[in-house]
């Protein structure tokens, strides 16, 4: 069977209260029961005894009465109560209500037996001293029932009305317990959805802190990122003003060139080269969105990923680019090399890194990418003879939007966000140092040892 | 008029360079921060488009320096951002007028004439000088009611003069307030302009100081 559990917490506390309580007095009243009816039962067992040992005394004194006398009835209990003495096997005397035979066949001292009106006696026999006299005292167990039943109830009585009114009471006292839920609930449902603060905690009852401070690590988190996407936002759409800018200011310029057809289309070159900007600035947000939108890590593919196979793809699909500044894209892989990660991620994160040294190498330059595996550790490593970065440079790496000044290049610095944030995903460590073979700049992504 | 414009962004620097020559400023355009302060420094220019977010030294950071400099050549700062603070810290510092990317070339256009036209504390737009009036953004001059036609140069000489009507300027300085750089100066072009300009107009409009220069007289007309 299940159970119905009720969902508020007040019904809850309330109901399990009210069952305990309830239990308790049933269990403490059983047994008042039981020790009520022992002692009941040895004190009326004492006083037939008592009563058989007077009758027994009474007819050494009265040896010589030969008839059957019957004792009045005295009390309105007397018919409930009943005596027989036989002396020498004769009924010498009894109650009225006792019959003639003996009242147990059973032997000296106590019995319960079942008599002919059909109700339950209790029955104590003896004997006198001289063997010949014999006497039975009984008594309706009923009786004893019905006092039992009157001290059950005259203590159960007054818990039946207690307890609507103990009932009542609980709901209030849980209720008022309860007061500090209720007003955190009202405190938060008034909040406007900005409202990010922490929770105070100075007034919260103890059971409560630790429900309250989690929510404050939760608020916590979520304003941080809000904030970043609040930021992100601010920043992307800076960021896009200066392409829109250059593609108005190159479609004025077009508009306005009258009869110079070369400054015309100069100026439309630059205003389509400015669509291909802005469209790859946004493809960059986008890309950076997904990833923050994205858990830290990624349950990497059950298929491990070739690297070298990625390389090549990453460099087959950029050497056109590489080409038109007449640069030269190599490859050194010559082994398959396997790492764990989504294929897509790694291929992105590589794709940023040869794009990279594509565009911040000067035209003629060498781009050089080596896949191998060093002590254990797989590595991917894109090299050019670019002019390289400072140490200054290198440190600012990664901020969104940082751009190395005094290049010609139209990047935005979202391509180092993009890497960061994907090595962060695939688990991997990115090192920019100096190229040795090619002088310019070299980045190495180093994955775990497998 | 002659103008420096200092912005990073190749795309951007050359359609604002191409677009401000259509409208007849002559335009010198540099990279960083540090080129910028250095033209400015001149006082060759009637004013400046400032980028904020320049390589080597920022455009704010230019701006203060030329301030604390007492160099007082207009600026105008074009930017990216947008933000209250942003706009009060550049104006705070000195910059005439603040502008967000992107921008309208005309009205970018009409922001640095109102500039040229307050810094040398004239209220309108339009010059007068006796008969002669020069009406900047229309790019055009009348004499009495008819309309003179005029080269790029011979306007631009005017222009400059008019502005700095009642003031002597020097050939050296006419010089290097019209013409940009990688155009080719000859020796006597200035005095070529000022007799066309002469014969076009009147003879009078342009007065010789002997050993000094050329000025234009300020008359009651012009407030």
């Amino acid at each position: 069977m299940k159970l119905m559990r009720p969902r508020s917490l007040q019904a809850r506390l309330l109901v399990m209260t009210m069952g305990l309580v309830v239990v308790i007095w049933v269990g403490v009243a059983f047994v008042t029961w039981v020790s009520a009816r022992h002692e009941l039962d040895e004190l009326l067992d004492g006083h037939l005894a008592q009563a058989a040992a007077l009758l027994v005394v009474q007819q050494i004194e009265a040896e010589d009465a030969d008839e059957v006398a019957d004792a009045p009835s005295l009390h309105k209990y007397a018919p409930r109560v009943a005596f027989q003495v036989f002396h020498g096997g004769h009924l010498v005397m009894r109650s009225a209500n006792a019959g003639t035979a003996p009242m147990t066949a059973k032997g000296l001292g106590f019995a319960t037996e079942w008599f002919h009106d059909g109700r339950e006696w209790r029955v104590f026999s003896t004997r006198g001293a001289q063997q010949d006299i014999r006497v039975y005292v009984g008594e309706q167990t009923a009786s004893r029932r019905e006092i039992l039943r009157a001290v059950l109830l005259s203590m159960l009585l007054p818990v039946m009305f207690a307890l609507p009114l103990l009932a009542l009471m609980l709901w209030w006292a849980v209720r008022q317990g309860l007061d500090p839920l209720r007003h955190l609930s009202m405190v938060l449902g008034q909040r406007r959805p900005q409202a990010l603060e922490p929770v105070a905690l100075d007034k919260m009852p103890s059971e409560m802190r630790p429900m309250v401070s989690a929510l404050n690590g939760l608020l916590e988190r979520i304003e941080s990122m809000v904030k970043a996407e609040r930021r992100f936002t601010a920043d992307a759409a800076h960021e896009l003003r200066t392409p829109i800018a250059a593609i108005r200011a190159q479609a004025q310029v077009a508009l306005g060139a009258g009869s110079d057809a070369a400054q015309r289309d100069h100026a439309l070159q630059y205003t389509l080269a400015g669509c291909d900007r802005a469209t790859r600035l946004v493809e960059q947000l986008l890309t950076l969105a997904r990833l923050e939108a994205e858990p830290a890590t990624p349950a990497p593919s059950a298929v491990p990923v070739n690297l070298s196979g990625v390389a090549r793809r990453v460099a087959a699909d950029l050497a056109p680019a590489a080409m038109a500044r007449r640069q030269s894209i190599e490859l050194e892989a010559d082994a398959p090399c396997l790492v764990a990660g989504d294929d897509v991620l790694i291929g992105v994160m590589v794709r940023n890194l040869v794009d990279n040294a594509i565009r911040y190498s000067p035209d003629g330059a060498r781009v050089l990418l080596v896949v191998t595996t060093e002590a254990g550790h797989p590595v991917l490593r894109v090299e050019d003879s670019g002019p390289g970065m400072t140490d200054q440079e290198i440190a600012h790496l990664g901020e969104r939007f940082y751009r190395v000044m005094g290049n010609d290049q139209t990047g935005s610095g979202l391509g180092w966000s993009i890497v960061r944030r994907l090595a962060d995903a695939l688990g991997v460590e990115i090192q920019v140092t100096r190229s040795g073979p090619l002088g310019g700049l070299a980045v190495e992504v180093r994955w775990p040892a497998q | 008029m002659r103008i420096l414009l200092a912005e990073d962004d190749p795309m951007l620097g050359d359609g604002l360079r191409a677009g401000l020559r259509q409208l007849g400023f002559q335009v010198d355009w540099v990279r960083d921060g540090v080129a910028a302060e250095r033209e400015l420094g001149t006082g060759d220019y009637a004013a400046a488009v400032l980028d904020i977010g320049l390589p080597q030294k920022d455009g704010l950071e230019v701006l203060q320096a030329l301030r604390q400099r007492r160099i007082v050549t207009p600026v105008l700062i074009l930017t990216a951002r947008d933000a209250v603070p942003d706009r009060i810290l550049g104006l705070d510092l000195g910059a005439d007028d603040y502008v967000v990317k992107p921008v309208d070339l005309h009205e970018l256009g009409a922001r640095l004439r109102s500039l040229v036209r307050r810094a040398h504390g004239q209220v309108q737009d339009v010059l007068h000088c006796g008969a002669v009036v020069l009406d900047p953004s229309a790019r055009q001059v009348r004499l009495e009611g008819e309309s003179v036609a005029l080269s790029t140069r011979e306007f631009d000489l005017l222009h400059v003069l008019m502005l700095n009507a009642g003031r002597v300027m020097s050939r050296e300085q006419l010089e290097q307030q019209l013409y940009s750089w990688g155009y080719e100066v000859e020796s006597n072009a200035i005095e070529v302009h000022i007799h066309h300009l002469r014969r076009k107009l009147f003879p009078d409009v342009i007065q010789t100081v002997r050993g000094i220069g050329y000025t234009v007289p300020r008359t009651q007309d012009s407030p």
